[in-house]
């Protein structure tokens, strides 16, 4: 035994010590390396909802409305826009003719102010503004007569520019005047002017100072030098512009009359239907937009869906008024199915739509019409988030017979 | 970076170091198996060489007490010797029979059963040395297998222990662990599946030579009835 005990010892080891050998270091598993491949989850539901969108742009990866400026974020926006306040109605283009206008006339507007910059440091302002366009417009012919108010206006530029909100003007202007000097838009500039809404916010200085300047007559001096230049200047720019001219002419001088004369009193309809349409310019959500638009729905589809138990309470509630008719034959396989609108209450609104499929006719028409009389009953429903009610303003509740215990 | 992580990882997959990074439960289980397996073998050894001797002198003593030779003589011959098998029981009987008749027995059914159970005991004997440590061939055989799923459980769980501590479930760390858990099943099963191979055997070849051993026995019980009745016809004659 001992014998046996040794030599199974020895074999032992010698099958241990080849183990250790051989299956020592089994060869490493080379795994390929392969790219993960990402994979979301999406629910049909999920992909099928409308997104917030632009329905004129082309279509995107994402649903986006049009890229707003406006960036102060309003929470809980569904309607995008530039305003603060999330109104439902949606930007209409409207709004954009009036902008696109009312950089036209801008050129106009400000040989108005031009007779007063010599006068009054704060009108230099507009003279500035004025005097940089014919430069642009004119190109070099006209310079020396633009020039000589330049040097006036410059000294002034510190003071004006900071207190006044129309700072960013002065830099918009030059860029309309390009503008229209390239594009051409000069035709529908013209009727613009006089409804503009930017003439309110250079008229409180020249009220305050054209009451010392008339007196002095200096206005109707220079007016003629200012506006001269600026014409000659378009005139020689462009020979399109002929309309322009003519009605800049009188536009000018009308203008000038009656700024002066609005400038004393208020009811100057041009103003009143300037400040109509500022707000009709107003318009859409508060919904910011940093993306471009892209195709999707302009009305902003809400998640909302019934849950599972609320709709279980509806149907309860419909269940509970529903009285049981007993001993009816051929409910198998019968559905019945309740189509109801539900104002904001939850008061049913017109009639129920009660249709059934499946069982015999007798029975289907009794329970139809038990089920109209359990709807009606039921009116007004209870218990209904009033967050969700799109989701529950037209419901469809469907009722098996056989589980109603009938 | 990777590289050298397969690296380390492939370098721990050999059986040495798997069997060092185990728990100490499993490295008992291990050691245990491992002598479990080692005494099988034995044991294989033992008997397979003991069987074979056995057959060889069941053989040679068949054929020397056919071969027409005097009982007496083949009893004078073997008495003096350590005997096992065949060749124990025939000196056992004839033990039995000498007694007997030196001192004059006078039955010849009580001389009947005594050699009869004279034989019987030493068959029994001789039997027994044929089927010893058989028992534990069979509790290896049918032990081993679950000793080795105790020390694979064990290892299991401390490596599940071991991943639950390192919160990755990356293959590289789990790996090893479970290797080395399942080296004591493949252990287990080294030592069991032989060891069940050998009991069925041996087990077989014993009852084999247990058979032979009776058959034998029952010759001898023939021959030797018959010697008595020859032996005691003469002297109730004479009385």
């Amino acid at each position: 035994m001992r014998g046996s005990l040794g030599t199974s010892l020895v074999f032992h080891i010698l099958v241990l010590a080849w183990a250790m050998v051989t299956l020592g270091a089994p060869e490493p598993l080379n795994v390929a390396d392969t790219e993960a491949i990402p994979v979301e989850m999406v629910s049909v539901e999920e992909l099928t909802q409308l997104q917030q969108g632009d329905k004129t742009a082309k279509p995107n990866d994402k649903p986006s409305t049009k890229p707003t400026e406006n960036k102060k974020v309003i929470d809980k926006a569904e309607n995008a826009g530039e305003k603060d306040i999330d109104l439902k109605t949606p930007p209409t283009p409207s709004k954009k003719p009036p902008t696109e206008t009312a950089a036209a006339p801008k050129p106009v507007e400000r040989p108005t102010p031009t007779p007063t910059p010599e006068q009054n440091e704060v009108k230099e302002v507009a003279p500035e503004e004025t005097a940089p366009k014919p430069q642009e417009m004119a190109a070099l012919p006209p310079k020396p007569e633009p020039t000589p108010p330049k040097p006036t206006p410059t000294p002034p530029k510190p003071e004006p520019t900071p207190p006044k909100p129309e700072a960013a003007k002065p830099t918009p202007a030059p860029v309309q005047s390009e503008n229209q000097s390239e594009t051409g838009e000069l035709p529908q500039t013209p009727p613009v002017p006089a409804q503009r809404p930017q003439p309110p916010k250079p008229e409180p200085p020249k009220e305050e100072a054209k009451p010392v300047e008339k007196p002095a007559e200096k206005p109707p001096e220079k007016k003629p030098d200012t506006p001269k230049p600026t014409e000659t200047a378009k005139a020689d720019a462009k020979a399109t512009e002929s309309a322009k001219p003519t009605d800049k002419k009188d536009g000018k001088k009308q203008e000038t009359a009656k700024s002066a004369s609005s400038q004393k009193s208020d009811f100057n309809a041009d103003q009143i239907s300037a400040l109509l349409n500022k707000q009709e310019a107003s318009g859409g959500g508060a919904k910011r937009s940093t993306s471009p638009a892209s195709t999707g729905s302009t009305k902003p589809s809400s998640a909302s869906k019934l849950s599972l138990s609320e709709m279980d309470a509806l149907r309860g509630q419909i269940q509970n008024n529903w009285s049981t008719i007993a001993g009816i034959e051929g409910l198998q396989g019968m559905v019945i199915r309740v189509k109801i609108k539900l104002d904001q209450s939850g008061a049913i609104v017109g009639e129920p739509e009660v249709t059934s499929t499946g069982g015999s006719d007798t029975a289907r028409r009794t329970m139809e019409a038990s089920a109209r009389r359990a709807v009606l009953r039921s009116s007004p429903f209870k218990n209904l988030p009033a967050d969700k009610y799109d989701a529950w303003s037209d419901v469809v509740v469907n009722f098996d017979p056989s589980e109603l215990g009938l | 970076m990777e590289q050298v992580g397969l690296a380390a990882a492939t370098s721990e997959v050999s059986l040495w170091a798997l069997f060092m990074q185990a728990g100490w439960v499993v490295k008992l289980v291990m050691i245990g198996l491992l002598g479990a397996s080692i005494w099988t073998w034995a044991i294989v050894i033992d008997k397979y060489v003991n069987f074979g001797r056995m057959r060889r002198q069941f053989d040679q003593f068949e054929q020397v007490f056919w071969s027409g030779q005097s009982l007496e003589e083949l009893y004078r011959a073997l008495s003096e010797k350590q005997n096992v098998g065949l060749a124990a029981i025939f000196v056992a009987a004839m033990r039995e029979w000498k007694k007997s008749f030196e001192r004059g027995a006078r039955s010849p059914i009580g001389l009947q059963m005594r050699i009869d159970r004279a034989m019987d005991v030493t068959m029994a004997r001789e039997s027994e040395t044929y089927e010893a440590r058989l028992g534990s061939l069979a509790t290896i055989g049918s032990a081993g297998p679950f000793i080795g799923l105790f020390g694979t459980v064990v290892g299991i769980m401390t490596s599940f222990q071991a991943i639950a501590g390192s919160k990755s479930t990356n293959l590289a760390v789990v790996a090893p662990g479970i290797a080395e858990a399942l080296l004591a099943t493949a252990i287990g099963l080294v030592a069991a599946i032989p060891a069940v191979i050998a009991y069925n055997k041996f087990t077989a070849d014993a009852g084999k030579l247990s058979a032979r051993m009776e058959g034998f026995a029952d010759e001898f019980s023939a021959i030797l009835s018959r010697q008595i009745d020859e032996k005691l016809q003469p002297r109730q004659a004479a009385q």
